[in-house]
């Protein structure tokens, strides 16, 4: 059984000018799934996301939404709502008028919109709200209210852009998960655009990195993070962010030479290309402090955060590396360590493309 | 402290530059209220000694100023209407888009702003005599004086429009508006403040617009106040008081609106749309 693709990205590509925003980018997403774009400013996420909703016009390629050609259909005919980063509520209209405007514009009659609003509006906990004007409520309403604009509406698609990012921390882990509960209840396909690559691995099913308007790679959460296909994706997923030294693969193709002072050998799981130059990745978390005097890193402690539940060790200087301990270690700052990671654990890349070599 | 004498200085230094400014007005409803001899008298008398209201409506009655006052009116609301219209759509199109036909248009809507209105009759007379405009001598006016004020119109609304967010705009197309419906439905509301303001301001300039009327309005029965002002002063003018009290009956109206509707029209001018 093939599931129905509700969206589809076919080499859509975006100029502006001379400036070449969206290159070929394909992506397929399934009906009723949450799919974030995630990627550095700049990297081309909002626009995509603003052609999919027909705020942009797109140069090449084809955009579908259940199988039918949108490319030339203005947004009202795409039938997607749209949550804006700045929630974009209409400030001479009260709550209610926010949320009932689409159902307005399309003349649906008074007791349905009641009956609409009412049910949002429990949705959301805005019961109490209905009547004031947005500039009277506190951010996290206001991006209710937004949240509620696009419910209302019940679409094929949802479009979110960077919606939790003008809130504060604690606020935006709620609304996250909030917003992932409601997505579940509705059923409705989401495509999220953030540059947090946090709420991304947390909310979405399916996650696209972009880089300077190129799909670097997508998947589920956890492969970007197992196997992450470039050094980009590899640094830009996961945080703290993975530390990344220069090396060479021995002789035997067994074992990779860190570019560290005393020129630190480790193992690795599999045969590379002996002597072949390679940029090594070692996430934080996997790398652990050694007394035993297994082969690892020989460094020194610069720097040492605890926060209770984990522990940042920073180690020498050129280049820094970073490890979380989630035990808690008597190290102090300037104590000798030997930092070992498994095998099977290294990421290899190649220092001219950025690809992974596995 | 010295911030205190600071601050004390700078409002004397306000207060007597405002009375300079305001001086001329001050003498206009002074004069207006003097006998003929006293007007030259010497030294003058800042205050008047008998004060005859009487004399506006003597003034009112002989110079039949009910007709100039509605002519003034007809081309002052003519013109602000024409200039409302045409120029909020201007207005929103250069607030709303950029690229280099647009910053040429605004060049040229600048430029506009700069030529005098009475280096701009002679050409605009013989067009419109051309076009038989001049036969409807107020309608001439109202069209002259829309082009030359529009500038000011489409620079300050421009302002305005620029203030509200673009995604507003976009969450209404999203939300199944017309891009002209995201105009009509959510643009132009937000923007209302700025525009009646803009407008008050236009048909405050219109009132007394004088250049076109003279030119171009033969007729004394169509001419607007400011043009029977004019004819009212002769080279031997010596009725000055009477003179002040057309000008008294002509400004104080418009004066009134504008101390009443002052604060709003400053802080429609200031603020954006939004809050």
């Amino acid at each position: 059984m093939t599931i129905q693709p509700q969206i589809e990205l076919l080499s859509v590509n975006k100029h502006y000018g001379g400036f070449h925003a969206l290159k070929d980018i394909n992506v397929t997403i399934p009906k009723g799934s949450f799919v974030a774009l995630v990627g550095p400013s700049g990297c081309g996420k909002s626009t995509l996301l603003r052609s999919l909703a027909g705020l942009e016009s797109i140069s090449g390629g084809e955009i579908r939404i259940t199988g039918k050609a949108v490319n030339d259909t203005p947004p009202r005919h795409r039938d997607v709502a749209m949550v804006f980063q700045s929630y974009a509520l209409y400030p001479h209209m009260s709550v209610r008028d926010n949320m009932s405007y689409s159902m307005r514009l399309r003349k649906a009659s008074r007791a349905e919109i009641d009956a609409a609003v009412a049910d949002v509006a429990a949705i959301l906990g805005l019961g109490d709200y209905l009547d004031r004007k947005p500039n009277a409520l506190s951010g996290g309403q206001r991006q209710r209210v937004a949240m509620g604009r696009a419910i209302i509406r019940n679409p094929k698609v949802f479009l979110f852009d960077e919606p939790l990012s003008n809130l504060d921390a604690a606020l935006r882990v709620h609304m996250r998960k909030e917003i992932r509960a409601l997505h579940d209840r509705i059923g409705a396909t989401s495509v999220y655009v953030t540059h947090d690559q946090i709420e991304a691995m947390t909310m979405a099913d399916h996650v696209v990195v972009l880089k300077s308007g190129v799909v670097e790679q997508q998947g589920a959460p956890l492969s970007l993070y197992d196997t992450p296909a470039t050094k980009f994706v590899a640094g830009f997923i996961g945080s703290p962010a993975m530390n990344f030294v220069g090396g060479i693969v021995g002789d035997t193709g067994r074992a990779v030479t860190l570019d560290l002072p005393g020129a630190p050998s480790l193992p690795l799981a599999r045969t590379m290309e002996p002597r072949r130059q390679v940029d090594v990745g070692l996430r934080p978390e996997h790398l652990s402090i050694e007394t035993g005097g297994a082969p690892g890193i020989e460094t020194t402690a610069t720097s040492v955060e605890s926060t209770g539940s984990v522990t940042y060790l920073y180690c020498g200087g050129d280049p820094e590396i970073v490890v979380v301990l989630s035990e808690r270690e008597r190290i102090s700052q300037g104590d000798p360590v030997n930092l070992t990671i498994a095998p099977d654990k290294i990421h290899l890349f190649d220092p001219e493309t950025g690809a992974a070599l596995r | 402290m010295s911030a205190t004498r600071h601050t004390r200085l700078l409002l004397f230094a306000a207060i007597l530059l405002g009375a300079i400014y305001l001086f001329p007005l001050y003498w206009m409803y002074a004069t207006a209220l003097k006998s003929g001899s006293e007007i030259f008298a010497y030294p003058p008398t800042f205050i008047p000694r008998g004060l005859d209201f009487g004399i506006f409506a003597e003034v009112w009655a002989t110079r039949d100023m009910g007709r100039f006052i509605w002519n003034s009116l007809v081309i002052a609301t003519g013109s602000m209407a024409l200039v409302a219209l045409l120029g909020t759509g201007c207005a929103y199109v250069l607030a709303r888009y950029r690229n280099v036909w647009i910053d040429i248009a605004l060049f040229l809507v600048l430029m506009l702003q700069v030529l005098p209105a009475s280096l701009m009759i002679t050409p605009i007379f013989v067009g419109f005599s051309a076009l038989g405009l001049l036969d409807f001598p107020r309608f001439a006016v109202m069209l002259a004086f829309t082009a030359k004020a529009m500038p000011f119109f489409v620079i300050l609304v421009r302002a305005t429009f620029m203030s509200i967010p673009a995604e507003l705009e976009e969450a209404a197309l999203v939300d199944g508006n017309s891009r002209i419906g995201a105009f009509a439905l959510i643009a132009l509301p937000l923007a209302r403040n700025g525009i009646l303001v803009s407008a008050i301001l236009i048909f405050m300039q219109a009132f007394g617009e004088f250049v076109y009327s003279k030119s171009m309005i033969q007729d004394v029965t169509l001419q607007p106040a400011s043009v029977g002002l004019n004819g009212f002063m002769g080279p031997n003018t010596v009725e000055w008081n009477k003179i002040m009290a057309y000008a008294t009956i002509y400004v104080t109206p418009i004066l009134a609106a504008f101390v009443l509707l002052q604060q709003r029209i400053v802080s429609g001018l200031t603020s954006g749309a939004l809050k």
